[in-house]
């Protein structure tokens, strides 16, 4: 029954369309991202950007030279590198071609400037040049400065947090792993910045695919034989459940691998273990590049599956597939609209649209406090829908079984 | 096996489509005759626990059906009036997805599949689209998926509906074949589909059964006689007025009409064989006198 009812599925032209959409995607979505990495080099004093696999390799060689435990005494030899280019013929010049000479120079230590400058900075005022001022000595610091940045952010009041609240973030701070693990990481960070978008078009494409499997027995007039039919009430509605699920995860699992194998293939994979804060310095989540990325497709993953869920209940409640394709785009594409309108209040951070913005979760504080303690968002989110995803299905399946044919 | 309505009704808000039905039905061909919105296709639809009476019940072997579910399903094989299928489906594909919802195991509804297709005539077409079937190829389609789980109950709704007579004689050959040992509900507004096959008649109009019996005892039961004359042409219009006209044949030297009327309507007319045709007039057609619907407009 679950091969006929993926049959079903697959061979309707729409769906077939939406495959070809959804490849097409992937192969943009691949392209944007392998073409977010830029390498410049002077070649004979002649200017030479480029980007992509070429790029990857490049920075790759030249920053993993400095691959390895951010210590102290790293930390220093990076500021000494800082300041002998800062110092340089090139960077004095005044002569902006010269100064990118310079520039290019820094690729190599760029992230771990960046970092420096991110500690130095007041926690909501990056500045991107702070890492020129910082001694070799005041460096060391790095790892306390972080938390002592928060601490003063908090106490100014900038942004409303409960005493609680604050407690919580100053611990996260305090029980983030140091010193860092450094390596290459441009391809982790090419790769969040991007997979939102594109597992947002996986999701409402794969609500497009599954949003029929219970409306098309009514659209194509099928529905009559199928509920007079022996298990046209039980297990039939099963296979259909089945199927829907196998072809949503299906379609997740190889679009998300394919976008991934690509992207790590052409951009490397190292960098998986550093943590997060070379791209999210404010983050309060104490994890890798990898674990990050596996929570953004875990969030995408059951954000899929609550939207096909939802459009299958009204597909199945309305008889109509064109109500139940909109779902998706309501559930999942509305309040980001709305959000650009206007201010949504808070709770709009918990909306399902929510699953797939897991990566700006990450980078900002989205608290929550469930029975009097403070949890970062992400977790809560998760649970909650997954709690949900689980819950949907029995409903589904009763409301398809009570289906009255007139 | 024995089928029972006992005061069946449906109603849809202030409609009743069914309307105190009671009636037992055993083995055999059971013609269901009546005009389009007469509530065949509810009552059908009763009987395949698509719909749920608003009250009443029916009851198959002493069970009601509805709490029989699967059980009940599993004796029957339903071909609606109005059906569609699955249109990039091949035909066999088609019946094998319908022998698994039936809860065929794979190997028995393949051997079962192999002996309808040639059966209902399908076998140059079993490796085609169903969207590439002609009408009349998919209600064979329709019949064999119907008998995919050989059942004890088939109800078939309106199954001659846009055959053309070649295809209607040998659909009806197909389901005298089909209706030994089990029974058999046809419903339609084609008398002749079942004048030949049923062994007994039931007309029904508003929702209600007005007849029953077998052909003969319901053409017996029409109250009325039927005439054969010539008039004038110019005398069709008040003859049509004035009774129930069955048939009328315009030929150069005037009309010949079969007329439905308690006396003889013309001084030439003669006495003729009454048929279920006529019994469907007598019951279903407008009154002699009545203004077509359309014509006062």
């Amino acid at each position: 029954m679950i091969r006929f009812e993926i049959k079903k599925i697959f061979s309707k032209s729409m769906n077939k369309m939406a495959l070809i959409v959804l490849t097409a995607a992937l192969v943009i979505v691949c392209i944007l991202t392998i073409n977010n990495i830029e390498y410049i080099e002077y070649i004979n004093g002649q200017k030479k950007v480029s980007t992509g696999i070429a790029a990857a390799q490049k920075i790759r060689d030249a920053k993993n030279q400095w691959a390895g435990p951010l210590t102290e005494e790293t930390l220093s030899k990076v500021i000494q590198k800082n300041n002998e280019i800062n110092s340089s013929p090139e960077a004095l010049s005044d002569d902006y071609r010269e100064q990118d000479k310079a520039y290019a120079k820094k690729q190599s230590i760029s992230a771990i400037t960046q970092l420096i400058s991110s500690a130095f900075s007041k926690l909501n005022d990056y500045d991107g040049y702070r890492a020129d001022s910082v001694t070799a000595e005041e460096v060391k610091g790095l790892y306390q400065q972080r938390i002592a940045s928060l601490e003063e952010w908090l106490a100014s009041g900038e942004e409303f947090f409960t005493d609680a609240e604050k407690d919580f973030l100053i611990t996260q701070y305090q029980k983030l792993d140091t010193p860092f693990y450094y390596e290459y990481e441009n391809n982790w960070e090419a790769l969040l910045q991007n997979i939102s978008t594109f597992l947002l078009v996986l999701a409402l494409a794969i609500g497009f695919f599954v949003s029929g499997v219970f409306s098309d027995e009514f659209q194509l007039k099928a529905d009559s034989i199928f509920f007079s039919c022996r298990l046209g009430r039980n297990k039939a509605i099963l296979a259909k459940m089945e199927a829907a699920f196998l072809v949503a995860t299906a379609l997740y699992a190889i679009f998300a691998f394919l976008y991934t194998f690509i992207v790590l293939l052409l951009l490397g994979t190292d960098g998986s273990s550093c943590p997060i804060q070379f791209d999210m310095w404010r983050s309060s989540y104490n994890i890798t590049f990898l674990q990050a990325y596996l929570l953004i497709l875990a969030g995408g993953y059951i954000g899929t599956l609550f939207s096909s869920l939802a459009a299958m209940i009204v597909s199945a409640k309305t008889h109509s597939t064109v109500l139940a394709i909109i779902v998706p785009f309501i559930l999942l594409c509305l309040f980001p609209f709305l959000s650009r309108i206007i201010t949504l209040p808070g709770l709009c951070s918990f909306f399902p649209d929510q699953l797939l913005e897991i990566y700006i979760h990450l980078r900002y504080f989205v608290l929550c406090e469930i029975g009097g303690t403070i949890h970062n968002s992400v977790p809560v989110l998760l649970t909650f829908y997954l709690i949900v995803c689980v819950l949907l299905p029995p409903a589904l399946y009763a409301i398809y079984k009570r289906t009255e044919i007139k | 096996m024995e089928l029972e309505l006992i005061d069946l009704t449906k109603s849809f808000g202030s409609f009743t489509a069914v309307d105190h039905m009671n009636l037992t039905m055993t083995n055999g061909v059971y013609g269901l005759l009546g005009v389009n919105g007469a509530g065949k296709t509810t009552l059908m639809r009763m009987l395949c626990t698509l719909l749920r009476p608003t009250s009443g019940s029916i009851s198959c072997n002493g069970k009601d059906i509805f709490k029989m579910d699967g059980e009940y399903r599993k004796l029957l094989g339903y071909l609606p009036q109005d059906f569609g299928f699955y249109p990039e489906f091949t035909v066999q594909d088609y019946l094998l997805y319908i022998a698994a919802i039936k809860g065929i195991r794979p190997a028995p509804a393949r051997k079962k599949v192999r002996e309808l297709i040639p059966q209902v005539g399908l076998s140059k077409a079993a490796g085609k689209k169903m969207k590439k079937l002609s009408g009349g190829m998919k209600r064979r389609a329709g019949i064999a998926q119907a008998m995919l789980n050989n059942p004890k109950i088939l109800v078939l709704d309106e199954p001659t509906a846009g055959l053309d007579p070649n295809e209607r004689i040998r659909f009806r050959n197909l389901i005298s074949e089909l209706s030994e040992e089990r029974l058999v509900l046809l419903s339609t507004h084609i008398v002749s589909d079942i004048e030949y096959i049923a062994n007994k008649i039931w007309l029904m109009k508003d929702g209600t059964l007005v007849q029953e019996g077998t052909a003969q005892q319901v053409i017996d039961s029409m109250p009325e006689k039927v005439w054969h004359c010539r008039v004038d042409h110019t005398q069709i219009p008040e003859a049509m007025r004035r009774y129930k006209v069955s048939n009328m044949k315009s030929e150069p030297q005037g009309a010949l009409l079969r007329i439905i009327s308690p006396e003889r309507p013309y001084p030439d007319a003669v006495s003729a064989e009454p048929s279920l045709e006529d019994v469907f007039l007598y019951y279903f057609g407008e009154q002699p006198g009545k203004e077509k619907a359309g014509e006062s407009l």
